[in-house]
């Protein structure tokens, strides 16, 4: 086998055990927190009056037995291990009887479309203004760096609620919360994506800012070094064109960013949980902090499994990537893997 | 014999963030002949790499040309300009040889895309028929073609200087500005480069090399004139073999003293190292910038800049100093009295 084969393999196999450990944490941290899920959908039945002590012990015991929460803590994981290998996260607690998948499934497309664009676009828009302050230098390096590390150093959710409160409730420009109007319904109708758009802006924004001042500041320091760089000054003094220095001194400052952009796409689930809670956006984030709420182990296994395998698969292919754009890193692995 | 490259009046600062300015290179007037590799030679802090720079056009804050021009092959350039020859005359004209090939190479660019850059600024080219140039010069100075397909990591250092020399003349320049090309290199690595540059010349890809470096005894296998510099001027100036041999500057005297030579006449001029320490740039001494140093200085030393006048009848030697008269009497005078003179 070649030696960057042999390199994938190994690789491999320390994300698969770093994938199981996960697994166990995301199994047995729920179980920690004190109460039983089962209590409070029991003493929820009660208040409604009516069932006498006998008959609520026989629910109890009853949603005891269909959970699974009689057998050992050993055989739990087990069986929850079988289910996962299936696809079926199991059924909620919280929201009995609706599944696991079907909860994610409704919340994963808000929170792809709240976050894939931000980090897209926060990526380019931040990468092309360090790049820009970086070589103009000057006023526009002043301005660009200063506003950037204001935008950086808030912390994402704090600029959620300055802008909730700003724009939604000083100024009630924007809606205070919801992905959609009280009265609208998801369809695909102009009506409703304007609705749908009016509800995105603010959260949407919340986050991009953070992305732009994050990734240009980055990319500031990296283009400041290879600008001075030795390479810089004897390309100039061999009459290379200017695109075509700036290209190389570009692409070297691009390496570490494209690093942060796999990173911050793998932890996209889990990367706006707060600015969704502040905004009442209907996404992961939400869907999370209910079943927190609740004790609602499955679905919050089901949403850190999520957010797990996203953030492994991002590392596995920035390991990947690495290589194949540095020659220096491919160089490294063919000679020490 | 025409001048090739005629710098006049060289002046050169390094602006502090305080305003305090660094004159590094005063006064300087260079000329480089047709065929001639002309050495500069001189410690850490001289100006030789300043004046590597400047010529090389590649001076940028906090470095400011206070004044000087340069002639290159009938044209007129000012220094003082930020830019003082197009973006087309650069690597053409004149081109740079830098120390670290590693450092000056793009870490992510195989020596081919360099080539193929170096080449397409300057006329109309396809990769092909830019890497098969590229290809024919490598042979033609007898190094591997298989060199094009490599990224500078994966050249061992001497190579990587090798490959550079070839990139950094592949426009046939009429003048290279080595800025100690051989400085980070083995001997025999160094003595590679120094043929290179010798085929080059030969060959006439290039006309002229400002070869600068503080190793004294490799000049003396490359350069047809040396210039020692001291202190951003230049103190002495002439045919190497008659610099090493009869130095005239107590400086160049005491710098080529304190390089082992093993012939006898030249161990027997030998001074024990050079007391002190070159001046600060920020607070130069008056006068002549070695009398601090120097043993044979008098009051005029200490007041008067010397000029760099012609010594000796050779009509090519030319030395910056008062008292280069008294200097060869003591030299003789010692010279009778014992067999390990010394000068002071």
């Amino acid at each position: 086998m070649n030696p960057f084969g042999r390199y994938l393999l190994n690789k491999l196999f320390w994300y698969l055990l770093a994938f199981v450990a996960a697994m166990a944490l995301n199994f047995f941290l729920p179980r920690l927190i004190p109460g039983n899920p089962v209590d409070a959908i029991v003493s929820q039945m009660a208040q409604g009056g009516g069932a006498s002590g006998e008959a609520m012990q026989r629910v109890y015991d009853t949603y005891i037995v269909e959970f699974g929460l009689d057998k050992s803590p050993l055989e739990q994981f087990i069986s929850y291990l079988g289910n996962l290998f299936r696809g079926d996260l199991g059924t909620s607690l919280g929201n009995y009887p609706t599944s696991v998948n079907s909860l994610i499934g409704a919340a994963l497309p808000w929170t792809l479309a709240l976050q894939l664009p931000t980090i897209l676009l926060g990526w380019i828009l931040g990468n092309i203004l360090g790049a820009l302050a970086a070589y103009k230098g000057g006023w526009v390096d002043r301005g660009a760096f200063l506003g950037s590390l204001a935008f950086s150093s808030i912390p994402y959710y704090g600029l959620a609620i300055l802008l909730l409160y700003t724009f939604a409730v000083a100024l009630p420009w924007f809606p205070t919360g919801g992905a959609y109007g009280f009265a609208s319904s998801p369809s695909w109708t102009w009506g409703f994506i304007a609705d749908a758009f009016r509800h995105y802006l603010l959260p949407f924004l919340s986050l991009l800012l953070v992305v732009i001042g994050g990734q240009a500041i980055g990319m500031r320091s990296m283009a400041i070094y290879e600008l001075g760089a030795d390479y810089v000054g004897y390309e100039r003094s061999l009459g290379l064109r200017e695109p075509r220095i700036v290209r190389g001194i570009f692409r070297n400052a691009m390496l570490p960013q494209i690093t942060g952009l796999a990173l911050s796409i793998g932890a996209l689930a889990g990367g706006a949980l707060i600015t969704e809670i502040v905004f009442s956006y209907p996404g992961l984030g939400t869907v999370l902090f209910d079943a927190i709420r609740q004790n609602d182990y499955p679905v919050i296994q089901g949403v850190t499994m999520l957010i797990t395998v996203a953030v492994l698969a991002a590392n596995f292919l920035v390991d990947l990537t690495y290589g194949l754009i540095d020659p220096r890193i491919r160089t490294a692995h063919g000679a020490g893997a | 014999m025409a001048a090739l490259l005629s710098v006049q009046n060289l002046r050169a600062a390094y602006r502090l963030a305080n305003g305090v300015e660094l004159h590094a290179v005063d006064d300087v007037s260079i000329d480089l002949r047709e065929g001639e590799v002309l050495g500069v030679v001189g410690e850490s802090g001289c100006g030789k790499s300043t004046l590597a720079t400047i010529l090389a056009l590649n001076a940028a804050p906090p470095l400011y040309v206070k004044s000087g021009t340069m002639q290159v092959q009938g044209r007129h350039a000012d220094l003082t300009e930020s830019d003082p020859l197009p973006r087309s005359e650069r690597g053409k004209l004149i081109s740079t040889l830098p120390q670290s090939a590693m450092n000056a190479m793009n870490p992510t660019t195989r020596v081919r895309d360099l080539a193929y850059d170096v080449l397409r600024a300057h006329e109309r080219t396809t990769r092909k028929a830019a890497w098969g140039r590229a290809g024919a010069r490598l042979e033609q100075l007898g190094l591997p073609t298989r060199v094009l397909e490599r990224y500078p990591h994966e050249l061992s250092g001497g190579m990587r200087q090798r490959v550079i020399t070839v990139i950094s003349t592949l426009l046939d320049p009429t003048i290279l500005i080595a800025d100690e090309p051989t400085s980070a290199l083995d001997v025999s690595s160094q003595r590679a480069v120094v043929e290179m540059l010798k085929d080059l010349l030969a060959r006439k890809i290039i006309s002229g090399v400002l070869f600068i470096t503080h190793d004294l005894p490799l000049l003396r296998h490359i350069a047809d004139r040396v210039a020692v510099m001291y202190a951003g001027k230049v103190a002495e100036l002439g045919p190497t073999e008659r610099v090493i041999n009869t130095p005239e500057h107590p400086y160049a005297r005491a710098l080529v003293g304190s390089i082992l030579v093993p012939e006898p006449h030249i161990r027997a001029a030998r001074v024990l190292g050079i007391p002190g320490s070159p001046p600060d740039l920020a607070a130069m001494p008056k006068g002549c910038r070695f009398h601090p140093r120097c043993p044979l200085a008098d009051t005029r030393s200490r007041e008067e800049v010397p000029p760099l006048v012609e010594v000796g009848d050779s009509g090519s030697h030319f030395a910056a100093c008062w008292r280069t008269l008294e200097a060869r009497q003591l030299l003789a005078g010692n010279l009778v009295g014992g067999p390990d003179g010394r000068v002071g």
